[in-house]
């Protein structure tokens, strides 16, 4: 056997099977999906709720009869509006750190901080998203419901939701994949992600290939499993209009 | 009040851009019940606008509109409620793609609590069979023509047994061989005694069916009466030049 095969085999030996090492890596992997997980979950509820407060301030506000309704959707609104420009107009990882060292200094559970910290992120990217697929129906849609005489919740959820649902779903899998990959700065805060496995292995062992590698190839497989079943599920979504 | 008006409407204004555009410029009109209502007249001059704010899609900036003797444009009056009375039909059909023929007609009954399920789609099959496709139920827009559309869009709002139907240029969007299709269903329903108010440029259609013609131009109506009037003795300078284009 040449000599460069013997030294990788070794070091191999090293990274991932002397110590179980590779338990860190399996800890990485479970830390980083509960982290995207709970994170999306955060983001899609205030994607949600930042999206609906923002249409029904654009569509409604006009209609409102009530003055206490018309000023709280519009102090909401304008919360919103701040909110969406600070998130996007800074970096996520000074918005991690700022939650981490700033804001919850004082707890010290680091999921906890981050799922918050990424959901925040997240969420001012999906209400965004979900804003310009509510926009992107026809207006005839809304109208063909309104003079049927339902009313303005009923007709966005039985008919302009479920046609924007489908619309963004490859936009909302896509902001998925974004933020799974980005919690890899998770690792500089303290949460023992994915890519932090790694880096603690590296600091044990002094090698660099195998335990970096090894990462990048787990991120590809759970993005591509992930597409995979983003696609499954558009395709059974289509099915229903040709 | 006159109980025999299902519709009054009295100085109807509407205008856009903070009045630089007068889409309205003080209608009055009284529709009886089962009057058949042909409303025509040059692109832009208001049509639309008026038969969209008879079920306030377009909020008038003033006049007053009164359904069956209740003012909609007051504030306090629920205006979903009034919607339900009011059937509309539109120039692009508006139906639903995301749902079956079927669902697209029931929806609203259903969940406006008109009536269940079984009972909506009762109903819903037998309005497809006037018009001839009860074998569409479970196709989905996008698989019909645009005439089978429309005549879905029509029988979509019966379902809500309207007291009133409007139609805002119904065959418009329809290749000239599936206009008689549409105009058929029409034509029945008027037989049938349904109030109608219709936007449209099909003059045959207005001689046949219609109990009064009107005329808008800038806003206002210009001129109405019977078919005959308008279209063999018009009176107005421009209703004439309308029709000398047109016919
Ligand atoms: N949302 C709007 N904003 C600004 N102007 C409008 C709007 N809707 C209609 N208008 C204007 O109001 C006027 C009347 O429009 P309307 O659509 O009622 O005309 P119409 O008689 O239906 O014309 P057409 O035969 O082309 O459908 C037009 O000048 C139009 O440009
Ligand atoms: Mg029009």
């Amino acid at each position: 056997m040449p000599e460069w095969i013997v030294k990788l085999q070794k070091d191999f030996i090293t990274a991932f099977v002397e110590d179980n090492r590779w338990k860190y890596l399996v800890e990485g992997i479970q830390n980083t999906i509960i982290l995207t997980f709970f994170a999306l979950i955060l983001g899609v509820i205030l994607g949600v709720v930042i999206a609906a407060v923002r249409t029904t301030y654009d569509k409604q506000y006009t209609e409102i009869k009530n003055p206490v309704g018309k000023c709280f959707l519009a102090v909401g609104n304008w919360f919103c509006k701040v909110y969406l420009t600070v998130i996007r107009g800074t970096p996520a990882m000074v918005q991690i750190l700022i939650i981490f060292f700033v804001i919850m200094a004082s707890s010290d559970n680091k999921m906890l901080c981050g799922i918050i910290a990424f959901g925040i992120n997240s969420g001012a990217y999906v209400a965004e998203i979900i804003r310009g697929g509510i926009m992107s129906i026809d207006g005839g849609q809304s109208e063909a419901g309104r003079s049927l005489g339902l009313n303005y919740v009923q007709t966005m959820w039985y008919i302009v939701l479920p046609q924007t649902f489908k619309n963004i779903l490859p936009a909302l899998a896509n902001e998925f994949i974004v933020l799974l990959k980005e919690t890899a700065i998770a690792g500089y805060v303290g949460v023992t992600d994915l890519t932090r496995g790694a880096n603690i292995i590296r600091g044990i062992t002094y090698q660099s290939l195998f335990p970096l590698l090894a990462i990048a190839a787990i991120y590809l497989v759970m993005v591509m499993f992930f597409t995979w079943l983003v696609e499954l599920l558009e395709r059974r979504l289509r099915k229903s209009e040709r | 009040m006159n109980g025999n008006h299902l519709i009054r409407v009295c100085g109807l204004k509407k205008h856009y851009k903070d009045g630089a555009i007068k889409a309205l410029n003080g209608v009055d009109l009284e529709v009886s019940k089962g009057e058949v209502i042909v409303i025509i007249g040059p692109s832009g001059c208001g049509k639309s606008t008026f038969l969209r704010s008879l079920n306030l899609l377009e909020v008038p900036n003033e006049g007053h509109i009164y359904l069956s003797d209740v003012d909609i444009t007051d504030r306090k009056v629920n205006i979903n409620h009034h919607r339900q009375k009011v059937g509309m039909v539109f120039q692009h059909f508006n139906l639903f793609p995301n749902m079956t023929i079927l669902d697209n007609m029931t929806l609203a009954p259903v969940k406006l609590k008109k009536a269940t399920k079984e009972q909506a789609e009762k109903k819903a099959m037998e309005l497809l069979r006037v018009v001839g496709l009860e074998d569409r139920a479970g196709a989905y827009p996008n698989q019909l023509s645009g005439g089978q559309k429309q005549r879905v869009a029509i029988v979509r709002a019966l379902c809500m047994e309207p007291e009133v139907m409007l139609f805002d240029e119904p065959t418009s969007a329809l290749d000239p061989e599936m206009v008689g299709e549409v105009l058929d269903v029409m034509k029945r329903l008027a037989a049938d005694g349904m109030t109608m108010l219709v936007v449209t440029h099909e003059m045959g259609f207005a001689r046949e069916v219609a109990d009064r013609v009107i005329f808008m131009d800038e806003g206002v109506i210009m001129e109405e009466g019977t078919p005959e009037e308008i279209f063999n003795h018009p009176k107005n300078e421009r209703t004439k030049s309308f029709l000398n284009k047109v016919l």
